[in-house]
């Protein structure tokens, strides 16, 4: 497949932009359908590549790839523009709804209820991803005991990330030297 | 004061959100809602499913609890927080990264990450369907929607909604 980057960094905003604007249900699937099919600025492998690296860095995975590709064309600049181009939107629409949410939900018992469920069906959706993801792990009984023990801690136990992360890393890392997961 | 107390928490945050934000969220939530009490455990869902319903990245959520504390100025540092040192350090890391490509630590990394993820991904879909008691129809939702999602191909938005109808119907 041919690619081409983008020429300027308005058209690296633009790009970024419309990927923004248009994630709903998600900002991956809409990163690659810009990325890699409509603007084709990168293949397939370059975009699995670089989401693989940004799913391991912290911060948002999107975000993250705004940045790497942002400084890979065009530098600083470009980092910036990727990723304001990124949030422009979805900021101004995810504060906008809220305020209207909050200005209705304060008389209607309903769209409290509405939402909540909502954020009930999100919440499955984050358990389904753990399910999806824990299955191609889980054969491993090292790795099922990491996923159970950061559950019981955090979920469970309610205990700070601050403390969970540092030890489940290094337990971790101890398992993948030996080759346990 | 609060503002500041705010952005610094978002940039600690950030430097630990290995998986991004649902893998933040069950500390998010006890910092704001158990530490702090800027927000209830109620609150906490609705911006969460506001945040979801949105389009965008779901960190955005992040700006959604700044706005709750602080109005536009705490949006925008929730956000700049969340995102900021995340950022520098994907800066730094991507030239780094593809030069360890083949490392056995690269591949040891990448291993160990793995589970911790799927625990806090799990871990934040449990608190998120347990805001105070345990109510078995806020995990009857959160359960329908998760088989959903492994047994279709769906986009997600439409167990959102579901989530939604099932929400006035059971919730109201």
């Amino acid at each position: 497949m041919q690619v081409s980057p983008p020429r300027s960094l308005t058209e690296l905003f633009l790009g970024f932009l419309s990927i923004g604007a248009r994630s709903f249900g998600g900002v991956m699937p809409w990163a690659h359908r810009v990325m890699v099919e409509e603007r084709r600025w990168v293949d397939e492998a370059d975009f699995a590549e670089t989401i693989g690296l940004c799913q391991f860095l912290p911060g948002p995975n999107v975000g993250n790839a705004s940045i790497v590709y942002g400084k890979r064309w065009f530098g600083l600049s470009g980092a910036l523009v990727a990723f304001l181009g990124l949030f422009a939107l979805p900021f101004v629409w995810v504060l906008a709804l809220f305020a209207l949410y909050a200005d209705f939900a304060t008389t209607n018992a309903t769209l409290r209820a509405v939402v909540t469920g909502v954020g009930a069906a999100g919440a499955g959706l984050f358990i389904g991803t753990a399910v999806k993801l824990g299955r191609v792990l889980a054969r491993r009984p090292a790795a099922l005991a990491l996923i159970a023990a950061c559950f019981l801690a955090a979920g469970i136990g309610r205990v700070s990330l601050f403390i969970v992360l540092p030890i489940a890393f290094a337990a971790a890392l101890v398992c993948a030297r030996k080759g346990w997961i | 004061m609060i503002l500041l107390e705010l952005t610094l928490y978002f940039m600690l945050l950030s430097l630990i959100s290995v998986g991004g934000m649902p893998s933040v969220l069950p500390e998010l939530q006890r910092y704001v809602v158990d530490v702090k009490g800027w927000v209830s455990a109620q609150e906490f869902i609705q911006i969460f499913a506001v945040g979801q319903a949105a389009p965008g990245p779901n960190v955005l959520i992040a700006s959604l609890v700044g706005w709750k504390v602080g109005g536009l100025p705490g949006a925008l540092l929730a956000l700049a927080g969340m995102c900021g040192p995340a950022a520098v350090l994907a800066w730094w890391v991507a030239d780094l990264w593809e030069r360890f490509k083949g490392s056995p630590w690269r591949t040891a990394i990448q291993r160990a990450i793995a589970p911790i993820v799927v625990g806090l991904i799990g871990s934040g879909g449990y608190i998120l369907a347990t805001p105070g008691a345990p109510d078995w129809r806020l995990w009857a939702i959160a359960v329908a929607s998760a088989a959903g999602m492994l047994g279709s191909k769906l986009n997600p938005l439409w167990f959102l909604a579901a989530g939604g109808a099932l929400g006035a119907f059971l919730l109201d």
